[in-house]
């Protein structure tokens, strides 16, 4: 501790003794005295003086950023790329009137060329559509009159008893033993 | 290129040939932004579009507007037949963004004719104020308040009422 406060003085000894050398002291870290400051404006032939800036790690923020643009180009290129050509040498479609007893495919009806690709390979036409979902709608009419049919018929059959359901079997009445009842009073 | 509007519903204001009475001998800038905008937007714009045309010439595919065959509706439907309630629930809705694409027609048209006219166009424009006002109170009257679920029951229903009402009145 009295070493640390001789090493102060001195250093601020020092420093007082000698302004222009004041660059490179690692004493200057020691001290706590402020510097009297003649600032010397010292001409480099370099960039300057090379420092070492502290400061918090950017190494994540940056490779994050990196990975990103590179994940977006690596798509983006190519889908750019792809769109210009087809819109300057395939083009877009013009509207024209529907030719006498000529029925158009379903992707004939879309403007774009890419959107006709589409339509054409990956959906189903909007005809087939509709007709799949009036074909549920079908089944699932006919299942629920199904159901009603069903609860009717179990009302009609517990009430009146004549049908197949709700019959409880009983024994057989040739396994009755009618002996003991010719002669009741015995 | 491209189809140009409708030259009868979209018309042009006349034009009125200018006396040239320049008492200034300085350079009109009119001329000189116009001349400026021709030949840095106007002429590339232009080259590239004939370019482009001149590669595609010949190769165009058509496109065509799907015609719908007229269904049943709601009210010719025999209850309890569901499928025939979807053939009409989509005619319906077919309608209904038919119908609002021919107000937003009617709308652009008086916005051009407001836009022509200036600050007289509750007279000039009559013709389309009173289209517009048509088609806004039976749209409103027929459509208006359904909602973002509307259906064609709804719409039905409302026109019950509406037929309710009027006899109410009478």
């Amino acid at each position: 501790m009295v070493g640390m406060s001789f090493l102060r003085t001195a250093a601020a000894f020092t420093a007082r003794l000698n302004p222009l050398k004041r660059t490179c002291q690692a004493s200057n870290l020691l001290s706590r005295t402020v510097a009297r400051t003649e600032q010397v404006v010292v001409r480099h032939g370099s960039h300057g003086k090379r420092m070492f800036i502290i400061k918090p790690t950017d190494f994540y923020d940056r490779r994050f950023l990196h990975l990103l643009k590179y994940y977006i180009i690596l798509a983006g290129i190519p889908m750019a790329a792809i769109v210009t050509f087809v819109n300057i040498f395939i083009g877009e479609s013009e509207l024209a009137e529907i030719p006498e007893g000529y029925e158009p495919e379903h992707w004939e009806y879309y403007k774009h060329p890419i959107t006709r690709w589409i339509a054409r390979t990956f959906y189903d036409s909007p005809v087939k559509d509709y007709e799949k979902m009036m074909a549920l709608i079908q089944i699932e009419a006919e299942k629920a009159e199904m159901r009603q049919l069903q609860l009717e018929v179990r009302r009609h059959m517990r009430e009146k008893g004549d049908g197949p359901w709700f019959q409880i079997q009983t024994l057989d009445k040739n396994l009755i033993d009618h002996s003991p009842k010719s002669s009741p009073d015995n | 290129m491209p189809k140009d509007h409708d030259k009868d519903v979209y018309p042009e204001p006349p034009s009125r040939t200018p006396v040239e009475d320049r008492q200034s001998s300085l350079p009109n800038p009119a001329l000189i932004l116009s001349k400026l905008f021709y030949y840095s937007v106007d002429l590339p714009v232009t080259a590239f579009r004939d370019i482009v045309e001149g590669i595609q010439s010949g190769k165009r595919s058509h496109y065509y507007h799907q015609k719908f065959r007229r269904v049943p509706e709601l009210t010719q439907c025999q209850e309890g037949d569901y499928v025939c309630y979807y053939e009409a629930e989509m005619q319906w809705r077919r309608d209904y963004k038919v119908d609002q694409e021919i107000v937003k027609v009617i709308q652009e048209r008086l916005r051009a004719c407001q836009q022509r006219e200036g600050p007289s166009y509750r007279q000039n424009c009559y013709k389309e104020l009173q289209q517009f006002e048509q088609v806004s109170k039976a749209f409103q009257s027929r459509y208006g308040d359904l909602g973002a679920y509307a259906s064609a029951r709804k719409c039905l229903m409302k026109q019950k009422e509406r037929m309710m009402a009027e006899q109410q009145q009478a």
